[in-house]
């Protein structure tokens, strides 16, 4: 084994670490924004409302990553509509297609995690909000996502970290981000185990790092939910 | 004449399904007037409650919360109140202390009380701030401000629940079986705030199954059988002279 070669390549491994730091923190951000309405539409919205979101979650559930991502960046690109409209600039970007397919794919998941924490919401604190005079838009934002996202937080936990590893699939469309610096290094020197071993590495320091703010952020929002004998079994 | 009711329902019916739990009630509340509901389960006595702050919706009947009387329109199957907005009004007016207790988990004690005064009523956080420790000290939770609800035993869940409705000001404060869900020896300490609040004046409906606070702290006792007001007057009256046969099984069951 010889280290020697990723101290030489560390800067790739950098622009690597940086495109995937941002590709992962902006499809949390975007699927989480589009994520909380429409699980409220998916909990509380007419049959008419939830179909289309029906529809989009089972498809994005139901099919790869990888497969969506292709669809998206190889597939429309078949289209001469697709080539001629205004939105073909965005669409002929790697990053873009791979941004839009996490992006989408995390909203999917995340509207399934986020509906079993709103339909969980206690009937009885609802009960109670009702008879205290609250309108439905301020029991939703005081009441039930409050609660809903303190009950989500360990799946979503969970989410984050798919997302991060799913992003490696982003080299697949030529973007450098760890995988695809790990994938430069490895036919440039020949050496797979050096390469991928370092990528394997900084995966893991980037879990490390959700998972000890998702930590911090259960200790502030759920730690006094909990009964105090439930933290000395810890 | 009309008399300043804090509360009243005329001809109250509710049906679930082919069920008909209330056939027809009608009750005033005086001002200051603390009425216990008694009836054995099933008399319709917690749907009374819920009818009352529209929780659950009268099929047809009249109900006013100080001189405001709800507005409903008729559907074909029933009627519904026709401005979601007055409900939440009037809801605002009649607080609610629930068998469950019913705290905002994911909220502190303080957070609790404070909740509805500062996003219902809208009123200054400040202000809200001082009147919900006030009331948190009177029913004698003043050290568990920042506690979760989690962290509390029943009666002292029970308390906190009891000063997050008297920071609302209410008109009328609704029991639905408060001490029900509570080990017996906590029973007590809830019933001591709600007897110090009788004594305030305050105007409370308290659905119960507690004779002896029916019997020694409200003004008024009614008594519920399927759906119908059986016995309405003071404890006195119908502790000692009931008109029905009735009641007097009721209350010897219960003893």
């Amino acid at each position: 084994m010889d280290f020697s070669i990723i101290q030489e390549s560390w800067p790739i491994y950098f622009d690597g670490l940086v495109t995937t730091v941002w590709l992962t923190v902006a499809a949390l951000v975007i699927g989480l924004l589009l994520a909380v309405p429409l699980a409220v539409v998916r909990v509380q919205g007419g049959a008419l409302a939830q179909a289309p979101i029906r529809a989009f979650v089972y498809f994005f559930r139901g099919t790869p990553l990888l497969i969506q991502m292709f669809l998206i960046y190889y597939g429309l690109g078949q289209f001469q509509w697709m080539q001629q409209s205004v939105l073909w600039s965005l669409f002929s970007e790697a990053w873009f297609c791979a941004l839009l397919a996490f992006a989408l794919n995390t909203c999917a998941y995340s509207v399934e995690i986020i509906r079993g924490a709103i339909v969980a919401t206690s009937p009885g604190e609802i009960e109670a909000a009702r008879a205290c005079g609250m309108s439905r838009m301020l029991m939703l934002w005081r009441i039930i996502l409050p609660s809903a996202f303190r009950r989500a937080l360990p799946a979503y936990s969970n989410e984050m970290i798919f997302m991060l590893h799913g992003t490696a699939l982003a080299s697949t469309v030529t973007i450098v981000d760890i995988t695809g610096a790990a994938r430069i290094i490895q036919s440039r020197y020949y050496s797979p185990w050096e390469a991928f071993l370092t990528a394997a590495l900084l995966y893991m320091c980037l879990t490390f790092t959700i998972v000890f703010f998702v930590r911090r952020l259960e200790k502030h929002w759920q730690g006094h939910l909990l009964p105090a004998r439930v933290s000395d079994f810890e | 004449m009309t008399i300043d009711y804090a509360l009243s329902v005329e001809g109250v019916h509710k049906s679930f399904g082919r069920n008909e739990v209330l056939k027809g009630i009608d009750l005033s509340a005086s001002r200051g007037e603390v009425i216990s509901v008694l009836g054995s389960s099933g008399s319709g006595k917690s749907t009374l409650l819920r009818c009352i702050n529209l929780l659950d919706i009268p099929d047809r009947g009249i109900i006013r919360v100080g001189g405001e009387q709800v507005q409903m329109k008729t559907l074909r199957h029933g009627s519904v109140p026709a401005d979601m907005r007055q409900v939440e009004r009037i809801r605002s007016k009649l607080a609610m202390v629930f068998q469950q207790f019913n705290l905002w988990s994911h909220m502190t004690i303080l957070e609790n009380v404070m909740e509805a005064p500062v996003h219902v009523l809208k009123r200054d956080r400040g202000e809200v701030r001082k009147m919900a420790i006030h009331y948190l000290d009177k029913v004698g939770i003043g050290d568990k401000l920042h506690v979760y609800p989690i962290h509390l035993s029943g009666g002292q869940q029970q308390r906190a629940a009891i000063a997050r409705a008297l920071c609302m000001e209410p008109e009328v404060i609704l029991f639905d079986e408060p001490t029900s869900a509570l080990d017996p020896e906590l029973v007590g300490e809830v019933l001591q705030v709600m007897r110090d609040l009788a004594l305030e004046g305050r105007t409370m409906i308290v659905v119960t199954h507690e004779l002896g606070f029916a019997r020694e702290v409200s003004s008024r006792v009614i008594f519920l059988e399927k759906g119908l007001i059986m016995e309405d007057g003071t404890p006195e009256d119908v502790f000692e002279r009931p008109v029905t046969d009735r009641f007097r099984n009721f209350v010897a069951a219960m003893m």
